[in-house]
């Protein structure tokens, strides 16, 4: 089994036309010709989860985002960087391939991150409305609460709440990655989402969510972090490239939420 | 009443006073100064190049009403200009936004070629609150950014009570008696009263001593400069597919390396003080004060 085989099945059963031109779902390390001992999807390709992939003795690595720091994983931008260098010579020395999985990911239908952040919220994909909407309808709560919900149920140490505590909520629209949706969509109490910048951006959610809360306007937002958000998806990702791959071993690694806060 | 402060005149409200005003023979108090007259004498005294492709221009309010006082803040909310109409300015200079984009577009924006998207009552009530307390709101981020040396580098260090501890006088570069980056993360935490915004990555364990503050937002590039020089990066926001990775790469390898971050508007928050500052020495005529906006993050207790 080589690298451009898989690469080669899950292009043809993504189910949506592949991106020829796209600069992210591209070979990393390695090529086509890597033979293929085991794979392995994970959320951020951080040093820390490749070590784990090759220790479990998968040498194809699937990540969603990027290995080299650099939306482009151009190399120039980090040639310079000791790090760099050393792991380049990790991923030769354990002759690793890596196949970013990115754009296609959010292409497909259902997108894998959607489906995993909906699991692990706890949102039921049966009172998604309309369907493919990433809109939900809960039980109405506190923000407050709902925010500690979803601190429970992802484990996350630096979730960030922007709001009223108090306000009163039930209609969550979930966003993932950057992919953030504006904070003032309509009909809409409270984002779910992973990063967003916080000012000059298109709708600068902190300032619009705060200025809500100073006019009795009940509207939240609650930032997961962008490597919480999307992993979830990474597990989705693996169990269907099993079912497309049955000759190696496939399995998710977890990179894990990068920050903690002081107490 | 030729003796009238000014600060006295603010107190008494504008109809009041129109008198004094006309009595009051000092030249530098015979005219009531406008907003755009205060923005002038701003940009006479930036001490640098005026760039006509800015942000810094006015984003509410009528640039010619007398100004009363002026508030300095990052981030002018509505709770910002609630305080600071209640303490009787009327002009607010804010380092961030006024309608939530770099556009500040006072309505929704929107896309090319659509229809104009439906009024948003936030940014209604807000255009409302303005007009009806007859605020001026300006716009002051890229050239106070542009001065030299970083004034927001400089506020964040005085507000983290660093300033003795700079090298060479340059106010991105820290060098603090060593401490772990659990205590230094609780030290920021405490002296910049952030609430839920701050995420940090590094060691808890790990000695940290030199310092790099880089308020506002930066890129990967600056992030590879910068961390190899310092222990620990302090800023206000980065991409999180990018410089955190990094980071995260450079703290599992065995590196003491660290990133504390604490969100742009309050990262910028007390270089804001600073203008205020520096405001005072420009400006006699009218009280000048800084409004925090404070951190609008908070995080449930676990």
């Amino acid at each position: 089994m080589t690298a451009g085989e898989v690469v080669e099945r899950i292009r043809k059963n993504i189910g949506v036309p592949w991106r020829d031109t796209t600069y992210r779902d591209t070979y990393k390390s390695g090529g086509p010709e890597t033979p293929v001992t085991g794979i392995a999807t994970t959320m951020f390709n951080s040093f820390d989860a490749i070590q784990r992939a090759v220790a479990a003795g998968l040498n194809m690595i699937l990540p969603h985002e990027t290995t080299f720091w650099n939306d482009r994983d151009d190399v120039a931008v980090v040639t310079a960087e000791a790090l760099y260098r050393e792991k380049r010579a990790y991923l030769a020395a354990h002759n690793v391939v890596i196949f970013r999985m990115h754009d296609h990911v959010h292409d497909r239908r259902p997108d894998f991150t959607y489906v995993g952040a909906a699991r692990e919220l706890g949102l039921d994909p049966a009172r998604e409305t309309p369907p493919g909407s990433h809109r939900f309808t809960i039980s109405e709560t506190t923000l407050e609460a709902l925010a500690a919900e979803v601190q429970r149920r992802l484990n996350i140490r630096a979730l960030r709440v922007v709001g009223d505590a108090k306000a009163r909520v039930s209609r969550i629209q979930l966003g993932v990655g950057y992919a953030t949706p504006a904070a003032n969509t309509p009909d809409v109490d409270v984002v779910i989402s992973g990063e967003q910048q916080e000012v000059d951006g298109a709708l600068d959610a902190p300032e619009y969510i705060a200025d809500a809360a100073a006019l009795g306007i009940p509207r939240g937002w609650i930032m997961l972090g962008h490597n919480v958000s999307e992993e979830p998806g990474m597990l989705e990702m693996a169990r269907w490239i099993k079912s497309l791959v049955p000759e190696v071993p496939v399995q998710f690694i977890k990179s894990g939420e990068p920050f903690w806060a002081p107490t | 009443m030729p003796s009238l402060s000014r600060r006295e005149f603010v107190r008494l409200g504008t109809g009041v006073v129109a008198a004094p005003l006309v009595l009051d023979a000092t030249p530098a108090r015979a005219a009531a100064l406008s907003a755009q007259a205060i923005i002038d004498r701003i940009r006479q005294n930036a001490g640098v190049e005026w760039n006509p492709n800015t942000v810094d221009t006015f984003k509410a309010g009528d640039p010619s009403i007398a100004v009363t006082g002026i508030v300095t803040t990052s981030l002018a909310t509505i709770d910002v200009l609630r305080r600071a109409s209640q303490t009787g300015a009327n002009l607010i200079i804010t380092s961030g936004p006024t309608f939530y984009s770099r556009t500040d577009s006072p309505t929704p924006a929107g896309r090319r070629g659509a229809p104009p998207p439906p009024l948003d009552p936030v940014f209604t009530a807000k255009q409302q609150f303005i007009a009806e307390r007859r605020l001026v709101v300006w716009r002051f981020g890229d050239h106070w950014r542009a001065r030299t040396p970083d004034p927001f580098a400089e506020g964040i260090g005085d507000a983290l009570g660093w300033a003795r501890y700079r090298v060479n006088g340059d106010p991105r570069r820290i060098t603090i008696p060593a401490l772990t980056m659990d205590a230094l993360a609780r030290t920021v935490k405490a002296r910049l009263n952030v609430r839920g915004g701050i995420r940090v990555i590094g060691r808890r364990d790990a000695r940290v001593q030199k310092v790099a503050l880089l308020p506002g937002t930066h890129p990967i590039q600056t992030t590879l400069a910068v961390l190899p020089e310092v222990d620990v990066i302090i800023a206000g926001e980065i991409r999180e597919w990018e410089s955190s990775e990094y980071a995260r790469d450079l703290v599992h390898t065995g590196r003491n390396k660290g990133l504390i971050l604490v969100g742009r508007s309050l990262s910028e928050e007390s270089g804001m003080n600073l203008c205020a500052g520096w405001l005072k020495t420009i400006v006699s005529d009218v009280p000048v004060r800084w409004l925090p906006a404070g951190d609008p993050y908070w995080r449930p207790s676990a």
